[in-house]
């Protein structure tokens, strides 16, 4: 008995061995996550365990001021995960599976927020709703305060939905109708349809939007700073530890606290979407979607995903209009002075820089997403939950824990001494501006890292409802690994494979907490300017950068759909056949 | 087949070990055509400084911008191979810190000995005066009449239980704008214990004592209650002021001046607190080990001169220029109007790192009901 379970991993393991691109990829890939997020990692946790930073668990640990920080974090993670991923899903749902008008509206409203800088939903939200807000106080006249746990979580439902929606409607697309037909053959109704086929198929992809909006939004760094009041989080006591007092230990201390819900969350979704996962794209011919068109779920429904998509029109109408206008609510006197000063003046090498940089990282972090994933979900051998975990790390981990980590790792040379080389550099200064690329190769592995965990669970999604015997198929008549991954399971897990790169590349344009300790005056990156446009009080600036930015990712999405596609090949098919 | 497997790892292990190697860049040579400057006051005040260097002496000058806390930070986390040869602006206290803990190089410029008031001549040639600023409050005039109180004109007016939650200031930790007001309380409290018991507020050496340190804990508890939300950035406050977010911003009375200017000269009004306020002089000073060292020091005796002392009003940054010879705009602060304490630079700068360590550990976190 003994034998056989240990012999399985083991043969599996060296079955594996036979493949040498795979083997060589993995161990690329591995040799990646290692050096790129598990060492910064460790030397921040090296520095908790010190002496002082046991004093300071203990500490705030102890502390009732530090426990409400604690509950704080978890409760709006949770909030925000639950409100963020059932938003994606309702849009996702309307999109998909009702015949209503103005869904390419709606779907281009539900793609803007992941596009938007951060302090851009921030910002806008707080010029409509806050305590002098164009509509709290403009229309409403109540000084509504904003500040806190109720601010928070709307604007971070609005930014972090998007990743749900993109997950769940690739998903539903990809169901199989003919379970629904099937169902509705044996003559079940349509919400037991949806309960009992529809949801179960979706609840890998439930339960992951669930996971990366929980850790995003604990992590998250722009909006508490804008918007928190005084509900404090632990994302920004970690940044005052390191910005403020650069007392590394005590933001180590308290990122691992917050590490701590993150990986349970994201420990217990493995565990259960492990057992829930349901095979739908069994590679048999299938028909198109059946959608819903009973009024009375049909029109509730669209009402519902309009509001939001209006909202959100709202939203970014605030940020349009306030980039042309000197001081918006204040003086509305019409200025191209904003964009002026991003285009022609100072914020244009920023421009220049963030986009260079982020085209550089979306590929790269788009197939190793993908490649991980297939290798994660479709090779047995002992480690892979490790690889999977590893690169999860990029994301669980919180942004400025990763820049300072990287700050503290890659600031100097790493050397190995070598018996017959001698003295080896391995890795060389990646930090500051006399760094490589003047520090931008350090800013493109944290693009890289930070984005490649959507784009790993979107293709867990994906391939964990596809059905291996299709790849299987293409081994036994000959194919390798490497061809049956490029030429059978990517067209399959395209819709994934484009909301990865998608997801990167607009991931890459709006992300701070992690760059903000790697800029230099070399490289100079767009989130970071908006930053301080926001702080400075030009918020005309900062919604000219906002509207340039979501310009250029809106014309990146454009190029990508372009090249890579949005459909499956299993739709490709079926409308070729048809 | 095994031997194939057993190649190909070995090829691999032998790129990995080369790559890096291969990869090495050429060597940054020394050559000082370029400039990298730290700088704290305002993103635009920056832009304007670094353009008017880079044509005045053609050197090829960037920047990044930091607020106080966070620059000193920086420069202490890359102490060993600094990025920045200059850091220009922000509150001296910063600068004392920096020198306290090895992070500055004296140097003495040709102008350092004119500057007014006398402390912006700095000490040691560590660090020089370039403007002046006071710290004052900056107020949302609709949002006071609604609330049916004043502008506040004392400390203790910020304390009024009709500012709860409408009070913004930074954190001290990150900005030197919240610092001085913290300390600005500090001397205040020192002076009361003064006058009470000769001995209380003040030690031997002029510092203020503990127990003045302590007084202005309880002052900034209290006062805790009322704030809304510390801000990373000191002059972020103000901004929330003029857009009607809170009634009262804790800032320096250039920066409320500079919102006037740009929009917000209807809604804002500047006042000072009666029984004394803080002022800042702002620093600058040669990063030790700096990569162009010879740049820094022309940046250095050129930021003294009138020509670039007179760049910050280009920008309706109002700060009293520290050379006589720059000339004062009309909307700037008038010393004589306000009451300024006596800041004790020295002092403030050899505690500023305790404070704001003690300031996030105990106050910032509180939780207000």
């Amino acid at each position: 008995m003994i034998r056989l379970n240990l012999g399985r991993p083991i043969m599996g393991f060296l079955r594996f061995f036979r493949d040498p691109v795979l083997v060589i990829s993995l161990l690329l890939i591995i040799a990646f996550v290692g050096v790129a997020i598990i060492a910064p990692i460790y030397k921040m946790v090296e520095e908790s365990r010190t002496e002082k930073g046991r004093e300071l668990f203990d500490r705030y640990l102890n502390s009732p001021v530090y426990r409400q920080i604690i509950r704080n974090t978890i409760q709006m993670g949770l909030i925000v995960g639950a409100l963020g991923t059932a938003l994606g899903f309702l849009m996702a749902y309307v999109q998909v599976k009702t015949s209503v008008p103005f869904k390419r509206f709606m779907h281009f409203m539900a793609l803007v927020p992941v596009i938007s800088p951060p302090f851009a939903v921030a910002t806008s939200v707080l010029l409509l709703f806050g305590r002098n807000g164009m509509i709290s106080k403009g229309i409403f006249e109540r000084r509504y305060d904003i500040y806190g746990l109720d601010g928070l979580s709307l604007v971070l439902t609005l930014s972090l939905f998007t990743v749900a929606y993109l997950n769940l409607k690739g998903m539903m697309q990809a169901l199989d109708p003919s379970l629904d037909e099937a169902a509705t053959n044996l003559g079940a109704s349509k919400f037991r349809i949806f309960r009992t086929v529809t949801l179960p198929m979706l609840l890998p992809g439930i339960a992951s939007s669930f996971l990366l909006i929980f850790v995003e939004a604990v992590a998250d760094l722009g909006n508490p700073l804008v918007l928190s009041g005084k509900y404090d989080v632990l994302a920004t006591r970690v940044y005052v530890a390191i910005v403020g007092l650069y007392n590394t230990t005590s933001a180590a201390v308290l990122s691992i606290i917050l590490l701590v819900p993150s990986l349970m969350v994201f420990i217990v979704q493995r565990y259960w979407v492990n057992r829930l996962s349901v095979i739908s794209i069994t590679g048999k011919p299938s028909g198109r979607p059946q959608q819903i068109t009973h009024p009375l779920v049909r029109w509730p429904l669209f009402g519902a995903a309009m509001f939001v998509a209006l909202l959100i029109v709202l939203i970014y109408a605030v940020i349009f209009v306030g980039s042309f206008v000197r001081v918006l609510n204040v003086d509305n006197s019409f200025t191209l002075d904003h964009f002026d000063f991003v285009i022609n003046g100072y914020g244009s090498e920023a421009m220049k820089d963030t986009t260079r940089l982020s085209a550089m990282a979306t590929p790269i972090a788009g197939i190793l997403g993908m490649l991980i994933a297939f290798i994660v979900v479709r090779k047995k051998f002992l480690g892979r939950g490790l690889l999977d975990f590893g690169t999860m790390l990029g994301i669980a981990v919180p942004g400025t824990i990763l820049g300072i980590g990287y700050l503290l790792m890659f600031n100097r040379p790493h050397t190995v001494d070598w018996p017959l080389l001698g003295t080896v550099e391995w890795m060389p200064k990646l930090t500051g501006s006399k760094a490589i690329g003047g520090g931008a190769l350090a800013i493109i592995l944290v693009y890289i890292i930070r984005s490649t965990p959507a784009a790993l669970r979107t293709g867990v999604s994906a391939l964990s409802q596809i059905d291996p015997v299709i790849e299987e198929a293409s081994v036994s008549l000959g194919a390798g690994s490497f061809a049956t991954f490029r030429r059978v399971t990517l067209p399959l897990i395209r819709p994934a494979f484009f909301s990865g790169l998608v997801y990167a590349f607009a991931r890459s344009m709006t992300t701070i907490s992690a760059i903000v300790f790697l800029t230099t005056p070399k490289t100079k990156i767009m989130t970071q300017q908006i930053l301080n446009e926001v702080e400075n009080g030009r918020y005309g600036n900062a919604f000219a950068y906002c509207v340039i930015l979501i310009l250029i990712v809106l014309t990146a999405i454009g190029i990508l759909a372009a090249v890579v596609g949005t459909r499956s090949g299993t739709e490709r098919t079926i409308e070729g056949g048809a | 087949m095994k031997h194939k497997n057993l190649l190909v790892l070995v090829m691999l292990l032998v790129v990995m070990v080369a790559t890096p190697l291969m990869s090495q860049g050429p060597k940054a040579t020394a050559q000082e055509d370029t400039l990298t400057v730290l700088c704290t006051p305002q993103e635009d005040w920056c832009v304007a400084m670094t353009e008017a260097f880079e044509a005045e002496t053609g050197i090829d000058t960037s920047y990044v911008r930091l607020s106080s806390g966070e620059a000193l930070a920086r420069i202490r986390a890359t102490q060993d191979d600094p990025e920045f040869s200059v850091w220009w602006g922000g509150p001296a206290d910063a600068f004392i810190a920096a020198t306290e803990e090895g992070l500055l190089e004296p140097y003495e410029p040709e102008l350092g000995s004119i500057l007014e008031p006398e402390i912006a001549r700095g000490e040691g040639g560590y660090w020089h005066g370039v403007y002046l600023g006071v710290m004052g409050f900056c107020s949302n005039v609709e949002f006071l009449d609604e609330l049916g109180i004043e502008a506040p004109t004392s400390w203790d007016d910020l304390l009024a239980p009709e500012l709860k939650g409408n009070i913004a200031m930074a954190h001290p930790a990150t900005s030197g704008t919240a610092f001085t007001a913290f300390w600005t309380v500090v001397t205040l409290k020192a002076d009361e214990l003064e006058t009470a018991e000769a001995g209380k507020g003040y030690d031997e050496e002029g510092a203020p004592t503990d127990a003045a340190i302590d007084a202005a804990f309880e002052y900034f508890s209290d006062l805790h209650q009322n704030i809304l939300q510390y801000t990373r950035s000191g002059a972020a406050p103000g901004q929330m002021a003029g857009n009607g977010e809170i009634a009262v911003a804790i800032i320096f009375s250039h920066d409320c001046v500079k919102l006037q200017q740009e929009g917000f000269g209807e809604v804002l009004v500047n006042t000072f607190p009666e029984e004394g306020t803080g002022y800042e002089i702002g620093g600058m000073g040669l990063i030790k080990d700096a990569p162009e060292p010879e740049a820094a020091k022309m940046w250095i005796d050129w930021a003294l001169t009138p020509e670039a002392q007179a760049v910050a009003a280009t920008v309706n940054s109002l700060q009293l220029p520290t050379n006589p010879e720059t000339p004062v705009s009309e909307l700037s602060v008038k010393l004589d109007e306000v009451k300024l304490i006596n800041y004790n630079f020295m002092a403030a700068g050899a505690r500023r790192n305790d404070i704001a360590e003690r300031f996030d550990a105990d106050i910032a976190p509180q939780p207000t009901e």
